[in-house]
């Protein structure tokens, strides 16, 4: 038994590591952010075990010293009235000044030179644009963001439909997509790896599926990362291929664009280099064949409430586009 | 209570129903039972206009007067019942070619909004266009704003 509080504090300290968390900061937002929590939990908790002390001091405190003078004469009272005053002033000072700094720390940045990037939200996926440095060009992908390690990306935030709010808790504080308006937020992540993030304002049925993953790579990697990603898609190899395309050209690219070929939809996620993702439908499942079909065949089955209908297909058209898609790296 | 009971009977226009079999074949006359699931329900009304914006057909289906494809001033060439709007949508428009292209459970969505268009005043008709005015249109969208 005399484990179990161990146990307890392993599996609650267990909660402050991974790829979506608040706790385990891996870029300059998210550490301002993270000290400044650090900074009320001691704050508070000073405060928290003062109220305490105090409120059992006076349980335990023998009542007889007491009962024979009035309130206001006792001069010890007057005092620790003061002192409580000035210990709840200074505690409030203290968050006030931690405060501040933080919100100068998230804005550090804001004069500085930036990669630039555009995300929108969808309802129940992101639109992502990054701005070639060298071209002036956008180039479009969606639901998998990459970032330069020490770099500051400057993301302008959007939304096409209801509110949304990006969020990347390893990585910066959050900030909601406005119809209507355009929000600015600088990333600057200090550590490579992977990690996630999510809608976190409740935008309609599917909002819990509406999630992106998040690399962060070293500047070289990256830069590569992009030029791929600028690149038309591969051509089409193969009699299953082509079939594929050809399904896709019909209902699949009205509302989804495969950059070098004729699909040029633009409701849906840009599927230029699909393959080269991580996961589907913005963090729903993993990017395997498998997956990649049964989306193809049902969404409304995976994700209840999707834009995206479930387009009748033969099993062999079905087969086709998913091994047209898998060759769309 | 009786507020209460009134506001919530609102509700059932607005239901979503999740993970139903939604259509797969047209219309069958325009009596066809399935039609009260999308013509009286709010939610699947609104999912259409959000196609007809997806799917570019606000390029031509404007509102200016004594426009052939004004869809909101009450004359029908082809007709008002649903199997007639439907088959509209999906066999008249040529080469696009919309019952190829379109999904069966959309063209039902669609339908059932171009049909709510004129039952409306066109002020809400216009607030309806602000509410969608950042909506993805056609190919040469180039984000909300």
């Amino acid at each position: 038994m005399r484990r179990v509080p161990i146990l307890l504090a392993a599996l609650l300290l267990g909660g402050c590591d991974g790829i979506q968390s608040v706790m385990s900061p891996a870029g300059d937002g998210a550490a301002a952010l993270h000290d400044l929590l650090l900074l009320s939990v001691a704050v508070c908790g000073a405060i928290y075990l003062l109220v305490m002390g105090g409120l059992g001091w006076s349980l335990w405190r023998r009542r007889a010293e007491t009962v024979s003078e009035p309130a206001s004469e006792e001069p010890a009272l007057d005092r620790s009235l003061w002192v409580a005053a000035a210990v709840i002033l200074a505690g409030l000072t203290i968050l006030i000044i931690g405060s501040f700094l933080a919100d100068q720390a998230l804005f550090a940045t804001r004069g500085s030179e930036a990669l630039q990037l555009r995300v929108t939200g969808h309802q129940y996926w992101w639109r992502i644009e990054y701005r070639d440095p060298a071209t002036g060009r956008w180039i479009e992908t969606a639901n998998e963001l990459h970032l330069p390690q020490g770099r500051t990306a400057r993301v302008a935030l959007g939304s096409a439909d209801v509110i949304h709010s990006f969020w990347v808790p390893n990585v910066a504080g959050k900030i909601d997509m406005v119809p209507g308006r355009r929000n600015l937020i600088d990333l600057t992540p200090r550590r490579l790896g992977w990690f996630r993030g999510q809608c976190s304002e409740y935008c309609g049925t599917q909002h819990a599926h509406m999630a992106f993953d998040v690399k962060v790579d070293s500047p070289a990697v990256f830069d590569a990362w992009l030029m791929a990603q600028a690149r038309p898609a591969n051509a089409v190899a193969g009699p299953v291929a082509a079939r594929g395309a050809s399904v896709f050209a019909g209902p699949c690219a009205a509302c989804h664009a495969v950059r070098g070929t004729g699909a040029g939809g633009r409701a849906g996620p840009d599927l230029t280099h699909f393959a080269s993702r991580r996961s589907i439908a913005a963090g729903t499942l993993p990017m395997t064949r498998g997956n990649v079909q049964a989306w193809i065949t049902q969404p409304q089955a995976l994700k209840p409430g999707v834009p995206m209908p479930a387009v009748p297909l033969s099993p062999q058209d079905a087969d086709a586009v998913a091994h047209y898609l898998a060759t769309l790296r | 209570m009786a507020c209460a009971a009134v506001l919530a009977t609102a509700c059932s226009r607005e239901a979503r129903e999740v993970g139903v079999t939604p259509p797969q074949t047209p219309p069958v006359g325009n009596e066809d039972p399935r039609i009260a699931a999308y013509q009286d329900n709010l939610y699947q009304v609104s999912e259409g206009g959000r196609y007809f914006a997806w799917y570019g057909c606000s390029g031509c289906h404007s509102e200016t007067p004594n426009n052939v494809v004004n869809l909101a001033d009450s004359q029908w060439r082809y007709g008002f019942g649903f199997a007639q709007v439907y088959g509209a949508i999906a066999a008249r428009h040529g080469r696009f070619a919309y019952g190829k292209r379109v999904p069966v459970e959309q063209l039902w969505q669609l339908t059932a909004y171009v049909r709510d268009l004129s039952s409306h005043f066109p002020e809400k008709r216009r607030r309806v266009n602000a509410d969608q005015k950042a909506e993805p249109v056609g190919g040469s969208w180039q984000g909300p704003q």
